[in-house]
C-alpha cells in the first residue's frame, strides 16, 4: 500500500478555447490534449504549459480525445456526429468518419490503435477500423438504451457505460456481451490497471468500483457532487487511490480500499465544475479542466523527481 | 491759410484731380445699377416671372419694389376667389393720415364718446354748426328734429343704463365690496350650475360659511373699493305645458322634408298663400336629410298618417292681419307711453306636479362639483364624521333583523314557521282555491324557497314541500349570494337532506375531516346501519367525499389553490435540504450471445469465437449498404414494450446460455449450440405467431409461457404440459373419439382448448372438408353437438358453420328432422352416419369407429407421397421429444393404456398435420384411396376393440 502524498497544482493553463469539455494524456503521459468549445483541440505539453499544436475541424464542440500507441494519431469526437483522425504532426484531418445518428460522446482506440471504438448520444457504439480506408463501421452495437457516455476497452473487451445505469462489456474473445445493471446514469468509467475492476462515476454523486468478473459492487465513493453533470473519475497509477471531479469546483481523491476521502483538492475558490480530468498513466499527476482552464496536479514527490 | 482754417467742412473730400489722369470712370447710369438683395447677389426671379428684370428695375422683392402676389390653392386651403379688397387698398398713404377721408388713428369707441365727439365724428358738426345757436332759434331748447334724426344705436333702456353710469359686461345693482362679491359670484355660479342640472329646485337654503370666513380675514382693509356687480344670465322659468316626462319632447310630428315647422305643422292651418311669400322672400334653401324612406332626388311620401280637414283651409281671400293693426292703436291706458303691451299672452298653465321616482336622490351639490373634483376639506371632515361610527362597526345598527339574522347564521325561516304554524288558521288555507295554491306553489318556485315576511301564503303544506325539494339549490344559492360564515356552518349544507339519517352521517363525516380513504371508510363503517349493501357503502363513501369536496366553503376552497410564495419557498428548501434517499444499488449482471465481427477480432488479435459460427443476430442490418438514419428508430429503445419490461429479453436468453458455455465449443458436426439457443426461446412464438416479433400474450397458453420464462426449467412443467397437451389434441381430436375421452380423463381439461390452436395455426386449413373428409370428420359433429353442454364448443371445420349459434335444443330438432328425412344414400360420400347421436363419449362402437379412422390414417400416411415429409413441421419433432420426457410423467399416472395412446398419437401426429396443411388438390387426389380404405373399416372395427380390450 502506497503512502498517500497529496497533489499540489504544478501547472494552470488557460486553454483559450472556451469552455474544456475534456483533457486527455497521451499514451505515456508527456503531452495532453484538450478540447474545447470552440470546436477545437490542443496539444499541450503538460509540464511546460506550452502549447504544441491545434487542430481544427469539427462542427461543433469536441467531446473528447484520444492519442494512438505510437502517438502519431489523434482520435477525437465530436458533436457534429463525426470522428476525426488527426495527424498529430501535420495537424491534418485523415478520416472523418460519420455513421453516429446524434453527437459522439466518447472515443478511444484499442491497444495497438487499429480500431477507434466511438460512442454516442445514439445509443451506439461504434467500432472503426482504421488502419483502412473503410469509412463503415466495423462494427456497430445497439444494445444501450440512452446515451453512451463512456467507451474503453482492452485486449479482448469493450467497455461502454451508459446513462441507462448499464455498463456493457462485449467480450470479444467469448462473444459474449455482459450487461452490468447498476441502475444510476453512469457518466464515466475507468478501468484499473491491473483490468479487475471498473470505477464507474454515476449520476447520483456516487463513484461505485465494480467487479468485472462477477459484476459485483465492490465500493462505494461518496463525498463529492456530482449534480447534473457529467463528471468524470479517474483511478491513480498505482491503482489505489480514486479521483473525481465535483460540482462544487474540487477534487476528491478517495481511498480505493477505505473509500474515505484522502485529499479535497481545492482546484479553484471560484466554483465551476470540475468535469474532466485524466490520470497520468505512470506518473502520480493528474489534469483537471474546469471552465477555460487546465491544471496539472502531481505531488511534491514527483516534481522533486522531476527536477532531479 | 487762414481762412481756409476758419472754413468748416462737411463730407469727404473727392480725391484731389490730377492733371495728367482723365477721369475714365462715368457715373453709373441708372438702368445699369444692380440691385443687390443682403448677400449681394443679383436678385432673379425666374424666367417667366421677370427674371433680371422683375418689377422697374428688377426691385420685385427689395424693400423698394412690390411683391408679387402668389397664388396658391390647395385641396385642404382653397384659394379666395378674390382677394377681399378694401377701400382702403385703393387709398392712398395721406388719405389715410389724420386729415384724410379715412383717417386711422386711436380714438375713443363710440360707445364711450360723449355725444360732442360722436357728432364731430359722424360729421354731424357741420350740421349742427349749419344750425342756429341752442335756444337762438324759435323753438327754445334742444332741438327736437336734431333728438329725432340721432340715429338709434342702443335700446332705450341700454341707454338709461349708461346714462346711470352702467358699462356692458357689468351687473346691474349697487356697486359692492370685495368680499361682497365674492360671495354673489359663488351663489350665482352655484345658481347657475343647478339651474344647468336640474333646473329651478333644489337651491340651497343655507349659505356658505367658508367663503366668508376667508374674505373677513383677507380683505378687511379693503371695505372701501368697491366693485361692480357681476352680470350673469337670469334664470329662467319656463313653464311645463305638457304631461310628458322630465326633459321629454315627444316625437316631432312635423312632416320631414317640410320646411318650417311653423308652417305645415300637421294640424295647422294651412295659407294659401303662403307659397307666394316663400317665393317673394326667397329663403335660403336649407337641406335637411331624412333618415329613411325618402333618397335624395324623390319627393316626400305623403304622411299617411296625416289627416286632412277642411278647417286647415281658407274659405275667402281676406287677410287676417289688419285687424291686429287696428287694435294695436288703441290706447293702452296701464302702459307709459312709447310702450305697448305684450300680446303674445303667455296663458299661465296649471303647474303639474311632477312624480319623482321613490328613490331618486338628487346628487348632493355640497360634496363636490363633480365626481373628480376634489372635495372640499371641512365638508370632508364633517362626512367623514358623520359616516365615522359605520366604520368604527356601529353600523349594524342600520341593518334590520333580516339581515342580522343572515350575519349571525341564524335560521330565519325554519324560526318563522315554527313560530307562524300555530298562528296560521288551517280553514283558512282549506278555503282556498285549487288555483292559489298552485299560485303559493309556484311562488316558491320563482323565488328559490325564501320566505319573504309579509307572504303568509307561502307557509302552505305545498310551498314547504317545495321549500325541502329546493334545499339544496337554496343552500347553493345562499352560498354563492352571502359569502358570510354562516356558509361555513356544517348546517348550512345538507346535499342529502332527503335522507335524514344520510344527511346526519354526512355531517359528522365533515366534522371528523378525514381524508384517509381507509379510515373514511372504516368512520363510516360504523355510522352506516348494517342494511346498507357494500356497493351502497361504497356510493355513499364517494358520495360524501364528492360533496364535501364541492361545498366546501370558499375560503377552503381558496386555499386549496393559492399557496403563499413564502410557503412554496421553504417547501423548496426542504426538499433540497432532504438527504437524497440512499437507494439500494443492486447490481444485476446479464449475459447475451454478442457476436464480434471478424474484422474486429482480427484487429484484436483474438480468434473468432466459435471460430466464426456464431449466428448473425441481425443480418437484414448487414444487407443494407449503408447505415441510414431511419434504423435508429427500430432499436430496441423504440419499442414500448422494451421500455416496460428491459431487463425480460436479455435475462430470458441467459438462462440458456450456462448450457451453451459449459458446452465446449463443439466443432462443426455438432449440433451449433447457438441454432439451439435461438430456437428454443422462439419457439412457443414460431409456433403461435411465428410472423410477428412483438410477443403480446392473447391466449392463456401465451399468458402461461410468457410467465414461466423467468422460471427455472423445473417450474416449466407446467407450461410445457399445456404446449404439448395442445399440440396432442390437435393431433388426436380429428381422428378419435376415444380418445378425447381419455385425453379428458387424463389431462382434466375441456376439449376446447383447441380452439386456440386451431385459431392460432395459420397453416391449418381452415375450409370446410369436402367429399370424403366431409363423412371422415362428420362423427365428430355428433360428438361436438353433444359436448358443449359442458364447454364451449369447438370451431372445428366443417360444422362451424352449422352448430354456430343456435341452441341446444333447436340444433337437437333440426338433428332429428334431418335424421328423419330420407337422404338417398347416393348422396352420401363415406360410410353411413349414425343415425343416433352417441350418448356417451366412450361408447365402446364409436370408439372402435374412430379407431378404424385412425387407421385407416395410418395407412393413408404410408401411402402418402413423399413430398409431404418436406413440410415444415421440424420443429414438431423437438417438442414430441421434450414431451415425451416431460409430460410422460405426469401423463403415466392418470391413464392407464397411455404409453399406447401415447404410441399412437406420435405416429399420428404427423399425418394429421401434414393432412391439414395439405391443399384441396392433394386431397383430391387421395381421395379415392380413402373411399377404398373406408369400406374396410368396417371389418378393422373389431380389430381395434381387440387391442383396446387387450391393454
Amino acid at each position: 500500500m502506497p503512502e498517500f502524498e497529496n497533489f499540489n497544482v504544478k501547472t494552470t493553463i488557460d486553454c483559450k478555447q472556451g469552455a474544456v469539455r475534456a483533457v486527455r494524456y497521451n499514451v505515456d503521459g508527456t503531452y495532453c490534449l484538450s478540447c474545447g468549445s470552440d470546436k477545437k483541440i490542443k496539444l499541450w505539453n503538460p509540464a511546460s504549459g506550452l502549447l504544441l499544436k491545434t487542430y481544427g475541424g469539427h462542427a461543433d464542440e469536441v467531446t473528447d480525445a484520444a492519442g494512438s500507441c505510437d502517438s502519431s494519431f489523434i482520435v477525437s469526437a465530436s458533436l457534429d456526429k463525426s470522428i476525426i483522425y488527426w495527424d498529430v504532426s501535420t495537424g491534418a484531418p485523415v478520416r472523418r468518419l460519420r455513421s453516429h445518428a446524434g453527437g459522439v460522446r466518447c472515443v478511444c482506440f484499442n491497444e495497438d490503435s487499429s480500431i477507434a471504438i466511438s460512442g454516442g448520444r445514439d445509443n451506439a457504439v461504434m467500432c472503426w477500423d482504421i488502419r483502412t480506408r473503410r469509412l463503415d463501421p466495423v462494427q456497430v452495437m445497439k444494445e444501450a438504451r440512452d446515451c453512451i457516455t463512456t467507451v474503453a476497452t482492452n485486449e479482448n473487451r469493450i467497455y461502454a457505460a451508459s446513462l441507462d445505469g448499464c455498463v456493457r462489456t462485449y467480450d470479444i474473445r467469448v462473444g459474449e456481451l455482459t450487461c452490468d445493471k447498476v441502475g444510476e446514469p453512469i457518466t464515466y468509467l475507468a478501468q484499473t490497471l491491473d483490468e479487475q475492476c471498473l470505477v464507474a462515476g454515476c449520476q447520483d454523486s456516487v463513484v461505485r468500483l465494480l467487479d468485472c468478473e462477477t459484476g459485483g459492487l465492490l465500493s462505494e465513493y461518496r463525498g463529492h457532487r456530482g449534480d447534473d453533470y457529467h463528471i468524470e473519475c479517474g483511478i491513480l497509477s498505482n491503482d489505489a487511490h480514486i479521483v473525481t471531479g465535483s460540482s462544487d469546483g474540487d477534487a476528491f481523491v478517495y481511498d480505493l480500499l477505505e473509500g474515505k476521502v484522502l485529499q479535497r483538492i481545492r482546484i479553484s475558490d471560484n466554483g465551476g465544475v470540475v468535469h474532466s480530468l485524466a490520470t497520468h498513466p505512470k506518473r502520480q499527476e493528474m489534469l483537471f479542466a474546469r471552465r477555460r482552464d487546465m491544471y496539472v496536479f502531481s505531488t511534491d514527490l514527483q516534481i522533486e523527481e522531476e527536477q532531479l | 491759410m487762414d481762412e481756409e482754417e476758419h472754413l468748416h467742412r462737411f463730407g469727404t473730400p473727392l480725391p484731389a484731380l490730377q492733371k495728367d489722369v482723365v477721369p475714365a470712370k462715368k457715373p453709373v447710369a441708372i438702368e445699369d445699377q444692380i440691385v443687390r438683395d443682403e448677400n449681394g447677389k443679383r436678385r432673379f426671379h425666374g424666367a417667366f416671372t421677370g427674371g433680371f428684370s422683375a418689377g422697374f428695375w428688377n426691385t420685385v422683392g427689395s424693400q423698394e419694389g412690390w411683391t408679387p402676389q402668389t397664388f396658391k390653392s390647395s385641396r385642404g386651403e382653397r384659394a379666395s376667389s378674390k382677394a377681399q379688397l378694401k377701400p382702403e387698398d385703393f387709398m392712398d398713404q395721406e388719405d389715410l393720415g389724420e386729415f384724410g377721408i379715412a383717417p386711422q388713428g386711436i380714438r375713443t369707441r363710440d360707445e364711450f364718446a360723449n355725444e360732442d365727439e360722436q357728432q364731430q365724428r359722424s360729421g354731424q358738426r357741420r350740421r349742427k354748426l349749419m344750425q342756429p345757436e341752442l335756444g337762438v332759434g324759435a323753438i327754445p331748447g334742444l332741438p327736437v328734429l336734431e333728438q329725432l334724426l340721432r340715429p338709434v344705436r342702443d335700446k332705450v333702456a341700454v341707454r338709461i343704463l349708461k346714462s346711470m353710469g352702467w358699462k356692458p359686461g357689468q351687473g346691474v345693482g349697487p356697486r359692492q365690496t370685495r368680499k361682497e362679491k365674492r360671495k354673489a359670484t359663488a351663489r350665482n355660479s352655484k345658481e347657475q350650475y343647478l339651474l344647468e342640472h336640474y333646473g329651478a329646485e333644489g337651491l340651497p337654503s343655507h349659505k356658505e360659511t367658508k367663503g366668508e370666513e376667508d374674505s373677513n380675514t383677507e380683505d378687511e382693509d379693503d371695505e372701501d373699493i368697491t366693485f361692480a356687480p357681476d352680470d350673469y344670465e337670469p334664470i329662467f322659468y319656463t313653464p311645463k305645458e305638457n304631461r310628458f316626462g322630465m326633459s321629454y319632447s315627444g316625437l316631432n310630428r312635423d312632416p320631414i322634408l317640410s320646411k318650417s315647422s311653423s308652417s305645415a305643422k300637421p294640424m295647422q292651418h294651412i295659407n294659401l298663400f303662403d307659397e307666394m311669400e316663400a317665393q317673394a322672400n326667397k329663403k335660403q334653401l336649407s337641406i335637411r336629410g331624412q333618415a329613411f324612406g325618402v333618397g335624395a332626388f324623390e319627393e316626400e311620401d305623403e304622411d299617411i298618417y296625416a289627416r286632412d280637414d277642411m278647417t286647415r283651409y281658407d274659405f275667402s281671400l281676406a287677410d287676417k292681419k289688419p285687424k291686429q293693426k287696428k287694435q294695436q292703436h288703441v290706447q293702452q291706458r296701464h302702459v307709459i307711453d312709447g310702450f305697448s303691451e305684450e300680446n303674445s299672452a303667455a296663458v299661465l298653465q296649471k303647474p303639474y306636479a311632477i312624480d319623482l321616482p321613490r328613490d331618486f336622490l338628487p346628487r348632493n351639490w355640497l360634496q363636490r362639483r363633480s365626481r373628480f373634483a376634489p372635495m372640499d376639506k371641512d365638508r370632508a371632515k364633517k362626512l367623514e364624521a358623520a359616516s365615522e361610527y359605520k366604520r368604527s362597526g356601529l353600523g349594524r345598527h342600520d341593518l334590520n333583523p333580516d339581515q342580522r339574522a343572515q350575519l349571525l347564521g341564524e335560521q330565519k325561516k325554519e324560526e318563522k314557521t315554527a313560530e307562524e304554524q300555530p298562528k296560521r288558521n288551517p280553514f283558512k288555507d282549506r278555503g282556498k282555491s285549487l288555483l292559489e295554491r298552485i299560485n303559493a306553489r309556484t311562488e316558491g318556485f320563482t323565488k328559490g324557497g325564501v320566505i319573504t315576511e309579509n307572504g303568509e301564503e307561502q307557509q302552505t303544506e305545498l310551498a314547504k314541500e317545495v321549500k325541502e325539494a329546493n334545499a339544496a339549490i337554496q343552500e347553493k344559492a345562499a352560498l354563492k349570494t352571502k359569502d358570510l360564515p354562516s356558509a361555513m356552518n356544517s348546517s348550512g349544507f345538507k346535499p342529502f337532506l332527503a335522507d335524514e339519517a344520510k344527511q346526519l352521517r354526512y355531517e359528522k363525516f365533515v366534522s371528523s375531516k378525514l381524508t384517509d380513504d381507509k379510515e373514511v371508510t372504516e368512520f363510516l363503517a360504523r355510522m352506516q346501519p348494517v342494511t346498507l349493501s357494500l356497493w351502497d357503502r361504497e356510493m355513499e363513501k364517494k358520495e360524501f367525499i364528492q360533496a364535501a369536496k364541492i361545498y366546501r366553503p370558499l375560503v377552503g376552497l381558496m386555499n386549496d389553490r393559492f399557496v403563499s410564495e413564502a410557503n412554496v419557498q421553504a417547501e423548496k428548501v426542504k426538499e433540497q435540504e432532504k438527504p437524497p434517499e440512499e437507494r439500494k444499488i443492486v447490481m444485476e449482471r446479464t449475459k447475451t450471445m454478442w457476436k464480434p465481427t471478424a474484422l474486429l477480432c482480427k484487429r484484436y488479435n483474438i480468434a473468432e469465437p466459435f471460430g466464426g459460427a456464431m449466428l448473425e443476430p441481425e443480418k437484414e442490418l448487414k444487407a443494407k449498404a449503408k447505415i441510414s438514419v431511419f434504423d435508429y428508430l427500430e432499436t430496441s429503445v423504440n419499442t414500448k414494450a422494451n421500455f416496460e419490461t428491459p431487463s425480460i429479453f436479455p435475462k430470458h436468453i441467459e438462462k440458456l446460455t450456462p448450457k451453451e458455455v459449459e458446452k465446449p465449443p463443439s466443432p462443426p458436426p455438432a449440433p451449433p449450440p447457438e441454432a439451439e439457443i435461438q430456437d428454443k426461446p422462439n419457439k412457443p412464438n414460431t409456433k403461435e405467431e411465428p410472423s410477428k416479433p412483438t410477443f403480446v400474450p392473447k391466449t392463456a397458453l401465451e399468458q402461461a409461457v410468457d410467465e414461466s420464462r423467468n422460471k427455472p426449467i423445473s417450474e416449466k412443467v407446467e407450461l410445457f404440459k399445456s404446449i404439448f397437451e395442445d399440440s396432442d389434441e390437435e393431433e388426436t381430436e380429428p381422428s378419435e373419439e376415444d380418445k378425447l375421452a381419455i385425453l379428458q380423463e387424463s389431462f382434466g381439461l375441456p376439449l376446447t382448448t383447441t380452439t386456440s390452436a386451431a385459431a392460432q395455426n395459420v397453416l391449418r386449413n381452415t375450409s370446410p372438408p369436402r367429399g370424403i373428409f366431409a363423412s371422415l370428420f362428420s362423427p365428430k359433429k355428433k360428438d361436438t353437438e353433444k359436448e358443449p353442454a359442458t364447454s364451449k364448443f369447438a370451431p372445428i371445420e366443417g360444422n362451424k358453420l352449422k352448430i354456430a349459434y343456435k341452441p341446444l335444443s333447436e340444433r337437437l330438432r333440426n338433428d332429428r328432422e334431418l335424421a328423419m328425412a330420407e337422404v338417398a344414400p347416393e348422396d352420401i360420400y363415406g360410410p353411413k352416419l349414425p343415425t343416433a347421436p352417441p350418448q356417451k363419449p366412450a361408447a365402446p362402437e364409436i370408439r372402435a369407429e374412430t379407431n378404424i379412422d385412425a387407421r385407416l390414417q395410418q395407412l393413408w400416411q404410408q401411402h402418402a407421397p413423399k413430398k409431404r415429409k418436406a413440410e415444415k413441421w421440424v420443429e414438431k419433432k423437438c417438442i414430441s421429444d421434450s414431451e415425451d420426457s416431460d409430460a410422460s410423467s405426469s401423463d403415466a399416472s392418470s391413464s392407464s393404456d397411455s404409453s399406447a395412446g401415447k404410441d399412437k398419437r406420435s405416429k399420428l401426429s404427423k399425418p394429421t398435420k401434414s393432412h391439414k396443411s395439405t391443399s384441396s388438390k392433394k386431397s383430391k387426389k387421395s381421395k379415392l384411396k380413402y373411399k377404398k380404405k373406408s369400406k374396410k373399416s368396417e371389418k378393422s372395427k373389431h380389430k381395434a376393440k381387440k387391442k383396446k380390450s387387450k391393454h
